[in-house]
């Protein structure tokens, strides 16, 4: 895998391990994705509000639907951390319900995404030409641009927070935001 | 079909980011899953924060959390086949998208003059309530603004109000500012799929001789 003559910085190929896992229950497969992913999701979690214990259980949760969900992961239209992320998304979205329902996490279920209508993620399918195009468009937003939505919607940092990291007024701040948005629709939009 | 009218994208980042409640996040799903365009951004969404997971800074997981997870690996048991459980024996619900035929959706009951609802059973923790509005060809609306926000997706039929046509797929936004009026298309059966935050508020003489009766 990471051949030595391309140094440490060669990448392990992430959508080869799952598929691996889903062919044939390769374990050493999935040790390695797990040794990569589990705590990349816990750092994730905690850093957008979950407590430890929570992103300690809901990364455990994501890592055993990555195993069972493997077979569907399609290296054609997704990136494997991308589809990482959606099965985190969709295990912590899940655990908050059952947090509330039950007043407190629940633990041991594997969270049937498919159980809930409103998580039926297959139900949106994705095709090929949507990847290309996606692909295309990240490229070419600006590093300020993508920089100002992963911390306004992926990490959901407050506009006052933004603006304090990034030492600009406010007023700047949700402009930049709106202006990011609509570039990444108009990106997506030219594409072909 | 033609979409025209599309979730405003800071709903549509929302949506991937899972940030929405449950039932803003069903009537954005449901319109996700017709919209190639929107489908698009959400997924654009998804590559951004999954290139940030890639990125997070590592928390060590517990000791034992690599065994951990193969042991429930192990004693997952095998997921039973689904079983639809409303769709076929109701004609008005036979071809609505999956998302919502998955759903369990509750008795009709009558709103207004030519208008009724059947409410979307969810797990009641979001905020909002979704449900499906089914209003008659010609029926219109009663005059309302919101006190909250309300998500809407055309299933069947169509509407037209002052931000224009809304036909099947179309999604129509309206918060606390918007003061609208739809006016059902003639061509059958207005249904929607709605999800709601706050109360409508009725406006002009007959909202508030009707709005005790009005049942959203």
């Amino acid at each position: 895998m990471a051949s030595a003559s391309r140094g440490p910085k060669a990448t392990v190929d992430w959508a080869e391990l799952i598929g691996r896992v889903a062919a044939r229950g390769d374990r050493e497969a999935f040790r390695a994705l797990f040794e990569h992913f589990a705590p990349r999701i816990k750092g994730f979690l905690i850093k957008t509000g979950c407590n430890a214990d929570e992103a300690e259980e809901i990364s455990q949760s994501t890592m055993v639907a990555v195993w069972t969900k493997a077979g569907q992961f399609d290296p054609s239209t997704a990136g494997a951390a991308a589809w990482i992320f959606t099965i985190a998304r969709n295990q912590r979205i899940d655990a908050a319900r059952k947090a509330i329902r039950e007043g407190r996490l629940s633990k041991e279920i594997v969270l049937d995404e498919e159980a809930d209508p409103t998580l039926a993620a297959d139900q949106i399918v994705s095709r090929v030409e949507d990847a290309t195009r996606v692909a295309a468009a990240i490229e070419r937003l600006s590093a300020e641009q993508s920089t100002v939505i992963r911390l306004s919607f992926i990490e959901e940092r407050p506009h006052s927070e933004i603006a304090a990291v990034l030492g600009l007024p406010l007023g700047t701040v949700k402009s930049r935001i709106r202006l990011a948005m609509n570039r990444l629709r108009d990106l997506l939009d030219d594409a072909t | 079909m033609t979409i025209s009218h599309h979730p405003p994208e800071d709903l549509l980042a929302d949506f991937a980011t899972g940030a929405l409640d449950e039932a803003e996040r069903l009537v954005v799903g449901v319109h996700v899953a017709e919209c190639s365009r929107c489908r698009r951004f959400v997924r654009a969404i998804e590559q951004l924060a999954g290139a940030s997971l890639d990125k997070a800074e590592p928390v060590a997981m517990a000791a034992d959390a690599f065994d951990a997870v193969l042991a429930r690996i192990d004693r997952r048991p095998q997921p039973a086949p689904r079983v639809s459980e409303v769709a076929e024996i109701d004609p008005e619900l036979a071809d609505l998208p999956e998302m919502v035929k998955r759903c369990k959706i509750g008795k009709r009951r009558r709103v207004a003059p030519g208008i009724s609802m059947r409410p979307i059973m969810l797990s009641g923790t979001g905020k909002s309530r979704a449900f499906l509005l089914r209003s008659e060809p010609g029926a219109r609306m009663l005059e309302h603004t919101h006190s909250g926000n309300e998500l809407t997706c055309v299933l069947k039929g169509s509407f037209s109000h002052l931000g224009g046509y809304y036909g099947p797929g179309d999604f129509d936004y309206g918060d606390d500012e918007v003061d609208h009026r739809p006016v059902v298309g003639d061509e059958g059966p207005c249904l929607c799929l709605v999800a709601m935050t706050g109360d409508l508020r009725m406006h002009g003489l007959l909202g508030r001789i009707i709005s005790p009766f009005v049942r959203l």
